[in-house]
């Protein structure tokens, strides 16, 4: 029998977070987003101890500014892809640059140097990526999915979609259910 | 017609009957009258023997009296002798006329009458001769006892008469009595016969139709039979019968010829047959009429018989139980000599296979050989790339255009290459036909062909699509093609705009569609506004590296249709074009609809 | 597990091949260790070894001697131990149905072989990068089909 499941990246974080703060007494409080307000005073040492028990999760101390800067620009945009209480009747670019409080040039520069692409793309990456989860669930139409997503059209939609993967939206949904097919075939 | 044939038997059991009855009938009757007519005519005997004893008596009576007058006249006692004899004879008569009449007591009572008279008139005579010897005609007393002698003469004679007239009276009533009993007779007896004759007409009449009616079936059944013998010759089968209850069989006479026998050369049974069989056929031909014992209804069975010249005919049989009027089952079988059919079958197997395989080796060279000149060629392009980034500086401008000219090339290999293997490739056997949403593979299409599209501003017009039972991949190159070869074909004085459109026909309402597979065909038809081209190209177009205008002018080359066509053909559709020079082209695709 | 650079292996018996790769790699002057190998059994045989470094990314030539890319592809998603490289196809020419095929046999990339090096350039930056995004921003694996 093969499961299938959706999970929340940012909160199964949080809880793995929540979770090793506790275990090393470190007083905080919950700022969202990846940040964490410490209550207390670390010492190199602990924090050392920290990121350690950390790195069994892939969890990563930033301590660069920059760096913390593109993680929030990333997890805002995550946000404003798949959350869809997230309602956002404004450019990208106007929401980004209000809710970070830098120019939305800043935010795009820094981004590019970090990363290796441009917001933009991030924002198109991540679409895609809400996209092809939905595509999988196959409970949308792909034209209710363009809708969803804020394209125009479904060939806007599908376009975009071939030019970011190479693939066409079917043929993507039907070779992710031959795949599972032969996985289950397998076990 | 049995059903007819059956009533009309009852019928003529029926007159059977009737007439049987209607004959002894008249015999009965017949009988009677004969009896009644013997018993008359006996009746009439007696009464004539009666009449003539009487008379007789009579006659004897008078002869004596004549013998007495002779001697009273000549006293010669010679003429005595008459009356001496009458006695005798009178009583001798009498005792005759006793016999006679003892079932007449009437009768009987009237002869002792004249018994008495007769006795005393012979003692009359006794008395008038005895009175004579003295000669004396002339005595009174011999006068007054002759005179005596002739009144009792007169009154016997009376007496006589009486008797015999009561005699004929009784003769008559009874006469008359028959008489109206047999005039009643023969009227009722030919009533009956003529009742009796209508009956046997009738009878003969309905026999008569029924002969002529079976004659004439029997008739067509001899025809029958024999344009079954001549199409069991010329279909080369022949059928046989197997009576179960009492394995009995019958064999056609084709059915000796087929295992090349003169007909009905043996006794048919399978023993016999079994002998024709081929060795390896026989066990499971055996099982086979096993079989045919149980069940009522047999698949076809085939094997092999080997005639007496050697030769091996290949034979299929068929069989079917009946049960008859008798409950008896009957096996009704026929058997085919599919001999010939056999040998064309596998001859036809092997040169498929042999086509087979060499499409297969055709299509695998054409692939390998496409895929296999890409490497190279990739790697000329790549260095020659390489070339133009790293060492353009180092290159005399000659060097440079050499290698702008060998860059050209290399694509237009490229270009070849790609559309040769795309070729081989729609050729391939493993196609598999999947129920496909058309509307999402021309979208597919079009994004194949986003940048084109948008570097043309060509305007792609399409009607909904049902969902087809098609090669997906196929179809979608097939619009890919289309669209291509329309976009590429364009017009310089405007942008292409191409219209799509879609229809369900019927395949008889349609002349395009040649020896349609299906009763109805989808109906895609392209229609660009580019160059166009003359229709008497229209079927050239199809065909492989065939190209309607110089390379230099259009970079085509001449593969791109034939994959369309290929691929229409995969579907078992077809496709045509139809052009007009500078006002555009017309791609019409028919689609079988399962 | 933020790494100095980015680990690429490919299998290619193309010696040209080999070469026209490490060489755009080194252009692109990316933080990136790209080691070849001539077959899929050099390949495998690297990979199952105990000292092996596993990549990020894998590129698999199809046709190669001996074990073909297709054969690898399958060996690797067999063994859970290789559940986090991303492979790529790296192949001349196939049809949509081969291409799909290796997307359901796994594959996560499929590149055919671009005729100029600057297309390839760009190409293999292209995966890299985008490799490096459902790496650093946690994005479903499962999910990752691209193709060149």
């Amino acid at each position: 029998m093969t499961l299938f499941f959706k999970f929340d990246f940012n909160a199964i974080c949080q809880t793995v977070l929540e979770q090793v703060l506790n275990n090393n007494n470190i007083k905080y409080k919950n700022v969202g987003f990846g940040e964490i307000e410490v209550l207390e005073k670390i010492t190199p040492e602990k924090q050392q101890d920290l990121q350690n028990e950390l790195d069994t999760f892939n969890i990563e101390i930033v301590e660069n500014q920059k760096s913390i800067l593109v993680q929030k620009i990333k997890d805002t945009i995550t946000d404003m892809v798949f959350n869809e209480d997230t309602v956002v009747n404004v450019k990208s670019s106007v929401y980004l640059s209000e809710a970070l409080g830098h120019s939305y040039g800043y935010l795009s520069n820094l981004f590019s140097e970090v990363t290796y692409t441009s917001i933009e793309n991030f924002i198109i990456i991540q679409k895609i990526e809400y996209a092809k989860q939905l595509v999988i669930k196959q409970d949308l139409s792909l034209t209710e999915i363009a809708f969803k997503l804020n394209y125009s059209s479904v060939a806007h939609l599908s376009t975009q979609f071939k030019n970011t993967t190479g693939i066409t939206p079917t043929a993507f949904q039907r070779i992710i259910a031959k795949r599972r097919d032969l996985n289950q075939q397998n076990n | 017609m049995i059903k007819t044939l059956s009533n009309n038997i009852s019928f003529l059991r029926a007159m059977l009957y009737i007439s049987a009855l209607v004959i002894l009938v008249v015999g009965a009757l017949t009988y009677r009258s004969v009896t009644e007519v013997t018993k008359s005519s006996e009746m009439i005997t007696h009464t004539y023997k009666v009449n003539v004893e009487l008379e007789q008596i009579l006659s004897y009576l008078k002869d004596a009296e004549t013998g007495q007058r002779g001697y009273i006249i000549t006293n010669d006692s010679v003429f005595l002798e008459p009356y001496l004899s009458a006695r005798n004879r009178i009583n001798n008569s009498f005792a005759e006329l006793k016999v006679l009449t003892k079932n007449t007591p009437q009768l009987k009572s009237k002869l002792i009458d004249v018994n008495t008279l007769i006795n005393k008139r012979l003692i009359a005579f006794k008395t008038s001769y005895r009175s004579l010897p003295k000669k004396d005609i002339e005595d009174p007393n011999f006068k007054s006892n002759f005179r005596n002698g002739k009144t009792l003469m007169d009154s016997i004679r009376d007496q006589i008469k009486g008797v015999i007239k009561l005699q004929n009276n009784l003769l008559n009533k009874r006469s008359d009595e028959y008489r109206s009993d047999l005039m009643a007779t023969p009227l009722l007896l030919f009533s009956l016969l003529l009742c009796s004759l209508i009956l046997i007409y009738l009878a003969y009449n309905s026999i008569y139709k029924n002969i002529k009616r079976l004659k004439i079936a029997n008739e067509e059944l001899e025809i029958f039979k024999e344009s079954t013998n001549q199409s069991e010759i010329v279909s080369k089968h022949g059928s046989w019968t197997w009576d179960q209850n009492n394995d009995v069989f019958t064999f056609s006479d084709n059915l000796y010829r087929l295992l090349g026998e003169q007909p009905q050369s043996f006794e048919p049974t399978i023993q016999n047959f079994m002998q024709y069989v081929h060795p390896e056929d026989v066990e499971q031909l055996s099982q086979q009429v096993e079989n045919m014992k149980k069940n009522v209804e047999l698949p076809y069975i085939y094997y092999r018989v080997v005639h007496k010249n050697g030769n091996i005919k290949h034979l299929k049989a068929y069989g079917k139980s009946i049960i008859n009027d008798e409950e008896e089952t009957v096996l009704l079988g026929t058997t085919a000599d599919i001999t010939d059919e056999i040998i064309s079958f596998r001859a036809l197997e092997e040169r498929n296979l042999e086509l087979e395989r060499n499409n297969q080796e055709l299509s695998s060279f054409n692939y390998v050989a496409s895929h296999d000149l890409q490497e190279p060629l990739r790697k000329i392009q790549t260095f020659l790339s390489r070339l133009e980034d790293e060492e353009a500086e180092k290159l005399s401008d000659r060097g440079t255009r050499y290698i702008d000219r060998i860059q050209n090339a290399a694509t237009r290999m490229r270009l070849l290459i790609d559309d040769l293997l795309q070729f081989s490739r729609s050729n391939k056997a493993d196609k598999v036909f999947e129920e496909s949403n058309i509307n999402l593979l021309l979208e597919a299409a079009k994004q194949d062909l986003a940048e084109v599209i948008s570097a043309e501003d060509a305007v792609i017009t399409s009607d909904a699509f049902p969902s087809m039972t098609v090669i997906p991949f196929q179809i979608q190159q097939l619009f890919v093609n289309l669209l291509g070869n329309a976009i590429k074909y364009k017009s310089e004085k405007r942008s292409p705009v191409i219209n799509i459109t879609h229809q369900v026909i019927e395949a008889d309402n349609d002349p395009q569609i040649t020896k349609p597979t299906k009763p109805f065909y989808h109906k895609i038809t392209f229609t660009d506004n580019g160059i166009g081209f003359d229709n008497e190209y229209a079927d050239q177009i199809f065909v492989l590296f065939s190209r309607l205008h110089n390379k230099d002018e259009y970079s085509g080359t001449g593969i791109g249709l034939s994959i369309c066509k290929k691929i229409i053909e995969n579907h078992k559709g077809h496709i045509i074009a139809k052009g007009k020079p500078s006002i555009g082209a017309t791609f019409i695709i028919y689609l079988p609809i399962d | 597990m933020q790494e100095d650079y980015i680990n690429i292996i490919l299998a290619d018996d193309d010696e040209d091949d080999r070469m026209f790769f490490t060489d755009a790699f080194e252009d692109l002057k990316m933080t990136t260790k790209v080691q070849t190998f001539n077959d899929g059994v050099y390949l495998m045989d690297y990979l199952n070894s105990t000292e092996a470094t596993l990549p990020n990314v894998l590129f698999l030539d199809l046709n190669m001697p001996r074990k073909s890319g297709l054969e690898c592809l399958q060996e690797i998603k067999q063994d859970p131990k290789f559940k986090d490289i991303a492979i790529a196809i790296y192949s001349t020419s196939a049809s949509e149905e081969d291409i799909e095929n290796t997307f359901v046999q796994g594959a996560n990339i499929y590149i055919k072989k671009p005729s100029s090096f600057k297309k390839l350039k760009k190409v293999l930056s292209e995966v890299v990068t985008i490799n490096w995004q459902y790496h650093t921003n946690n994005m479903n694996k499962d999910n990752f089909l691209l193709r060149l």
